[in-house]
C-alpha cells in the first residue's frame, strides 16, 4: 500500500515536474517575445529620445508576408472624413508590456510610459517647429536679447491650473528650484544646468541641508519681473538654447510648496490627482493601468471638444486586436512589425506614420573610455583602425535589404547619423557608400589586406590573421537573422567576423561591456547600437570626446571643431549651423566611426471616427483639444 | 504540537538569513542597473552618475546588503528606482490584485475539483470517469501561457464577455459597489484559466485516493453496517480521501501571494508577478529583493501551514 502510493505520487510528481518544465520553457519564449515588443524594448534596442520612448516597437519585424511598404505611403495627418459630434469619448491606448510607472509630472518622470499619460493634461510653456526650434506662440512667448543669453518670458493671462490658480511666473522658476535642489530623485538636473547659477544654488542648498525647495538661497539667473514675467539668463548663448534647450515645463507652487523634495514625486500631487495646463484634466487614476480624464473648459486655447479621454495601458501583443474591437481609438505608437501582418485586417483604421528620431547603426571600437581624465582614449593599434577596412566593410552590406526582407520597407537604408526626422540640418547630398561588394574588395586590395595564406579570409597588410569580434543585442525574432546576415556579408569580401561569446548579448550586458560604465570590454571590435537622437540636433552627447556615450572612443581635432561650432553663437544663424552639421555627417562618413544602418517609421493607428489627429511631434501635443469623432462608438471594420 | 511549531519556525529563521543573501548577491551578479535604461542623449550623463552614488549603486556589495538589512529590520524595504515610491507601499497595492486572483482562482479549483475528483473516484473505470480522466491528461499537457492565451482569445476578444487587461474598468471609484464588480468581472478569465489548468492535479489526487479508500476495510466494515451508499461515499470514503488535498492547502496559499507570472503577463493582469518580472527587467533591485524575500517567506511559511494542517487532520504523522 504504502509503495503504490509512494509511485503513485512519483508519478504525480513526474508530471508536475513535465508541466512546470513545460512552462518554464514557455516562459522563455513568453518573455522573449515580449521584450522586443514591450517598453523594455526602448532600451532594447535603443535609447530613446524621452518623448518617444516606444519607438524601438519596430525592432521586431514580420517575418511572413512580402508586402513591401514605403514611409511615404503613410501621411502623419488623419484624413477627416464625417461630421463631427457634440462631445464624445476618446479610448486611448497606451502601448506597453508593463504598467506606467506613475510619476505623473514633467518634472518627475523619466521616460515612456509616463509621459503618454501626461501629455494629455499637461503642456510645456513653449512651442516648437518641425525642427525642434522654439516658436512664439506657446504659453509663454519670448523676447531675446542681442547677445541671445538673456530670455524675457511673458506667460500668457489666460493660462490657469486645472485647480483654477493662474500660472505664474513663480511656477516656472519653482519647477527649476526643485530640480536643482539636491534631494530630488528626478534626472533633469541636467537640463537647467544652461541657467546661471543652477549649480550654486544647488551646492547651497545641499550646505545648509534644506528640506524644502530654495530655502537656502535662489538661481542666480532666474528673475522674476512680474508675476507673468520671467528673465532668465543662460551661461551662454547657443542655438541648443533655442533647439528645445530650455526647462519648459512648470510646476504649481501653491501645491508643492508644502512637500519636501525628497518627497515630492511619491506624493499625491503627482499620483494621485495630477494636475496641470492641458486640455484636459485627470478625474481618476488607477495605478499603473489606466487614466481618466474630463475636458477641461478652461483651457487656454479653447475648450476641447471632446468630453473626456480614458487611457488604458494595452500589451503590444494585443494592441492590434484592441484597435479592431474598437476598444481602443488610437495608440501611442504601434509595434511596426505587426503592421504587415494585420493592415488588411484594421479596415476601421487609418495608419498615420512619420520617420521616428533614432538610427540603428554598426559602429567600431577605435579605443577605450580613459576614466581618470574623463575622455575617450583612442588605440591606434585596434583591429578596426584602418578606416578603409571600416570603409570597405560599410560597402559590404546591403541595408536596404534588410530594411525590406526583415521589416518590410518600415526600416531602410541610412545615409548620415542626422536623420531625416531632422528635416533642417539633415543632408541628403551626401554620397554615403551604399552595397557594392566589388568596391568593397577593391579597397581592401588596395589597402592591401590580401588574402596570404589562400584559405578565402584576408590578412592585414602585415600579414597577420584578422578575426573581429561582433557584438549585438537579443530581443527580436530577427536579431539573429540579421547579424547572420552581416557576418555573412563581411565574409563575403573576405574579412572574418565571429559573434561576440557565440552568442547575442541581453541588453544590460550588451550596453555594459559596450561600456555604459566606461568599462569597455577589449573583445569587442565592432557592435551593433541604436540610438534616439534628441531633440536639439547636436550630436555632441554621443560623439563628443568626453561623453561616455561617445562608445566608438572615436576623437579628432575636426570632430571636435565641428561638434563646438554647432553649439557656437555664430551658429545661432541657421544656415551657418546647417553648414557645420552637413560638413560634420560628410566627416562622420569619411572618418567612420560608426555607419547608420537603418532609419524607422514610427506607426500611428488612428480608428476613422476621430479627426484632427496628427503625430508630427511639434503638433502632437498642441492639437489634442481639437480632436474630435464622428460617432459615439468607434467605427469597427 | 506547539513545541513542534517552535521548532519548525526556529528552523526557518536561518532560512531566511540564508535565503535574503543569497538573493540580494544573485541580483547583485546581473548586468545593469536601474540607470541602464536612462542611456538617452538628452539626459546628462553626468546627472545619472551622481544618481548612481546616491542611490548607493558604487558601493560593495556588503555594504549594499548592511543597508538593506538595516532597513528591513526597521521595516523599510526601501525606494523603488521605477517607480519612486516605497517599495512596501508598491507592494501592497499590487498584493491585493494578487490576492484576489488567488482566492477566486483557488475557490473555482475547489469547484471544479471535488465533484470532478468524486465522480470519477465512485464510478472509476466507467465512461464519465475516462472523460474525467482525459480531461485531467490534456490538462497536465497544456502549458498554462498557451491556455491563457486561447482563452483570452476566445472569450476576451471573439465572444468579448470579459475584459482583456487591466484589474479594474477605468474611472471606477475604489470601495464602491461598481468597483468591485469591474475588479470580479476582470479576475474572472485569468482565475478561470488558471483554475481548469491547475484543477487537474488536485483531480487527480481525489481520483485515486477515492479509488484506494474504497477498497479498505473500514469500507467493506461500514458496508456490512448497513449504510447507504450515499452515506459510505460522503461520510466514509470522502472524508478520509480529503486528507491530501487538506494537506496541499498550505502550499496553495503560499501561490495566493506569489501570483503567478505567466498569468498575469497574458492578462496584462497587475500583481506581484508581474511587478516581479517587469522589476527583473529594469533592474529595480529594490523591488526584486523584497519580493523574492516575501516570496520565500511565503514559501517556507506555507510549507509550515501544510505541515501543521496535516498533522491536525492525520494524527499519525505528528512528530513526537
Amino acid at each position: 500500500m504504502k509503495k503504490a502510493s509512494f509511485s503513485k505520487w512519483l508519478v504525480a510528481m513526474m508530471l508536475l515536474l513535465l508541466l512546470v518544465l513545460a512552462a518554464c520553457s514557455g516562459d522563455s519564449d513568453d518573455e522573449s517575445g515580449d521584450t522586443g515588443t514591450g517598453s523594455d524594448t526602448d532600451t532594447t534596442e535603443g535609447e530613446t529620445d524621452d518623448e518617444e520612448g516606444a519607438e524601438d516597437e519596430g525592432d521586431d519585424s514580420a517575418e511572413g508576408g512580402d508586402d513591401v511598404f514605403s514611409i511615404d505611403d503613410f501621411a502623419t495627418e488623419k484624413t477627416n472624413e464625417g461630421e463631427a459630434i457634440e462631445g464624445g469619448t476618446l479610448n486611448f491606448g497606451l502601448v506597453s508590456s508593463s504598467v506606467f510607472e506613475g510619476t505623473l509630472n514633467y518634472n518627475f518622470y523619466s521616460g515612456d510610459p509616463d509621459v503618454q499619460v501626461i501629455k494629455w493634461f499637461d503642456e510645456p510653456l513653449l512651442t516648437v517647429d518641425e525642427n525642434f526650434y522654439y516658436t512664439n506662440d506657446g504659453v509663454a512667448t519670448f523676447e531675446t536679447n542681442e547677445e541671445g543669453d538673456v530670455f524675457t518670458f511673458t506667460i500668457r493671462d489666460d493660462v490657469y491650473w486645472h485647480d483654477g490658480e493662474p500660472l505664474t511666473a513663480e511656477d516656472w522658476v519653482f519647477a527649476f528650484e526643485v530640480i536643482g535642489h539636491p534631494d530630488y530623485d528626478g534626472v533633469r538636473f541636467g537640463n537647467i544646468t544652461n541657467v546661471v547659477g543652477a549649480r550654486e544654488y544647488r551646492d547651497a542648498e545641499a550646505e545648509a541641508e534644506t528640506t524644502y525647495a530654495a530655502e537656502a538661497g535662489t538661481i542666480e539667473g532666474l528673475n522674476i519681473i512680474d508675476d507673468k514675467t520671467l528673465e532668465i539668463t543662460f551661461t551662454h548663448a547657443t542655438p541648443s538654447l533655442m533647439a528645445s534647450g530650455i526647462w519648459e515645463y512648470a510646476l504649481p507652487k501653491h501645491i508643492f510648496e508644502e512637500i519636501p523634495v525628497a518627497e515630492m514625486s511619491e506624493s499625491d500631487a503627482v499620483r494621485v490627482n495630477p494636475i496641470g495646463i492641458g486640455p484636459f484634466k485627470v478625474e481618476s487614476v488607477v495605478p499603473g493601468e489606466s487614466v481618466t480624464y474630463t475636458a477641461n473648459e478652461d483651457y487656454w486655447r479653447g475648450a476641447p471638444k471632446l468630453d473626456g479621454v480614458t487611457l488604458k495601458v494595452v500589451s503590444p501583443q494585443t494592441a492590434a486586436e484592441a484597435l479592431e474591437k474598437g476598444e481602443i481609438d488610437l495608440v501611442d505608437s504601434f509595434p511596426a512589425d505587426q503592421y504587415v501582418d494585420v493592415h488588411d485586417q484594421l479596415t476601421n483604421v487609418e495608419f498615420l506614420g512619420q520617420i521616428d528620431l533614432s538610427y540603428t547603426y554598426i559602429g567600431f571600437k577605435l579605443g577605450s573610455w580613459d576614466a581618470e581624465n574623463n575622455r575617450v582614449k583612442m588605440d591606434p593599434d585596434s583591429k578596426v583602425a584602418d578606416v578603409e577596412l571600416r570603409r570597405a566593410m560599410w560597402y559590404a552590406v546591403d541595408n536596404d535589404a534588410i530594411g525590406e526582407r526583415f521589416y518590410n520597407g518600415l526600416r531602410w537604408n541610412a545615409t548620415t547619423l542626422i536623420p531625416p526626422s531632422h528635416g533642417l540640418f539633415h543632408d541628403p547630398s551626401i554620397e554615403t557608400p551604399t552595397y557594392d561588394p566589388d568596391e568593397a574588395n577593391r579597397i581592401l586590395d588596395e589597402a592591401g589586406y590580401e588574402d596570404v595564406d589562400g584559405d578565402g579570409i584576408r590578412e592585414t597588410p602585415d600579414g597577420e590573421e584578422l578575426v573581429l569580434n561582433f557584438a549585438s543585442m537579443e530581443g527580436s525574432d530577427v536579431a539573429e537573422p540579421i547579424v547572420n546576415y552581416y557576418i555573412q556579408a563581411w565574409n563575403d569580401i573576405g574579412i572574418k567576423v565571429e559573434l561576440l561569446d557565440g552568442r547575442l548579448q541581453e541588453f544590460n550586458a550588451f550596453y555594459d561591456r559596450v561600456g555604459q560604465n566606461g568599462e569597455d570590454d577589449p573583445e569587442i571590435d565592432i557592435y551593433q547600437g541604436a540610438w534616439g537622437v534628441g531633440s536639439d540636433v547636436d550630436p555632441t552627447g554621443l560623439y563628443g570626446p568626453e561623453e561616455l556615450f561617445n562608445f566608438p572612443r572615436y576623437e579628432s581635432d575636426e570632430n571636435t571643431r565641428l561638434l563646438e561650432e554647432g553649439v557656437s553663437a555664430e551658429a545661432l544663424d541657421d544656415d551657418y549651423r546647417f553648414e557645420v552639421y552637413s560638413e560634420w555627417q560628410e566627416l562622420m562618413v569619411e572618418e567612420i566611426p560608426v555607419f547608420p544602418t537603418n532609419y524607422r517609421a514610427e506607426l500611428v493607428p488612428v480608428n476613422n471616427r476621430v479627426l484632427n489627429y496628427n503625430i508630427e511631434p511639434h503638433i502632437n501635443p498642441f492639437i489634442r483639444h481639437e480632436i474630435a469623432v464622428t460617432q459615439e462608438d468607434p467605427v469597427l471594420p | 504540537m506547539w513545541k513542534f511549531i517552535v521548532r519548525r519556525l526556529l528552523i526557518t529563521f536561518p532560512q531566511i538569513v540564508l535565503l535574503s543573501i543569497l538573493i540580494f548577491l544573485m541580483s547583485q551578479f546581473m548586468p545593469g542597473d536601474a540607470l541602464t535604461g536612462m542611456l538617452d542623449p538628452n539626459v546628462d550623463q553626468s546627472t545619472i552618475q551622481e544618481q548612481r552614488e546616491r542611490m548607493g549603486l558604487n558601493d560593495p556589495w556588503h555594504i549594499k546588503y548592511a543597508n538593506w538589512v538595516s532597513g528591513l529590520v526597521q521595516g523599510d524595504l526601501g525606494q523603488s528606482f521605477r517607480f519612486k515610491m516605497d517599495v512596501s507601499e508598491l507592494i501592497s497595492q499590487r498584493m491585493e490584485n494578487t490576492l484576489l486572483l488567488g482566492i477566486v482562482t483557488l475557490i473555482f479549483t475547489y469547484l471544479i475539483a471535488i465533484p470532478l475528483g468524486i465522480t470519477s473516484g465512485r464510478y472509476n473505470d466507467t465512461l464519465l470517469d475516462q472523460a474525467i480522466t482525459g480531461y485531467t491528461y490534456v490538462g497536465f499537457a497544456t502549458p498554462l501561457f498557451i491556455f491563457g492565451l486561447v482563452m483570452l482569445f476566445i472569450f476576451g476578444y471573439q465572444l468579448g464577455w470579459f475584459p482583456t487587461s487591466g484589474s479594474v474598468g477605468p474611472g471606477m471609484v475604489p470601495g464602491t459597489l461598481d468597483y468591485w464588480i469591474s475588479k470580479l468581472k476582470h479576475v474572472m478569465l485569468p482565475a478561470l484559466s488558471m483554475a481548469l489548468i491547475q484543477t487537474v492535479s488536485t483531480v487527480q489526487y481525489l481520483r485515486s485516493e477515492i479509488v484506494d479508500t474504497k477498497q479498505k476495510d473500514f469500507i467493506i466494515t461500514a458496508r456490512a453496517k448497513g449504510a447507504s451508499e450515499s452515506r459510505v461515499y460522503n461520510r466514509h470514503i470522502f472524508r478520509n480521501s480529503l486528507l491530501p488535498i487538506a494537506a496541499f492547502i498550505g502550499w496553495e496559499i503560499t501561490t495566493l501571494i506569489v501570483g503567478t507570472v505567466f498569468i498575469e503577463q497574458i492578462f496584462g493582469y497587475p500583481g506581484m508577478g508581474l511587478l516581479f518580472l517587469e522589476s527583473i527587467n529594469m533592474r529595480d533591485y529594490s523591488v526584486v529583493t523584497a519580493l523574492v524575500l516575501l516570496f520565500g517567506i511565503a514559501q517556507i511559511l506555507g510549507t509550515l501551514l501544510s505541515d501543521i494542517i496535516l498533522s491536525i487532520v492525520d494524527p499519525r504523522i505528528r512528530i513526537k
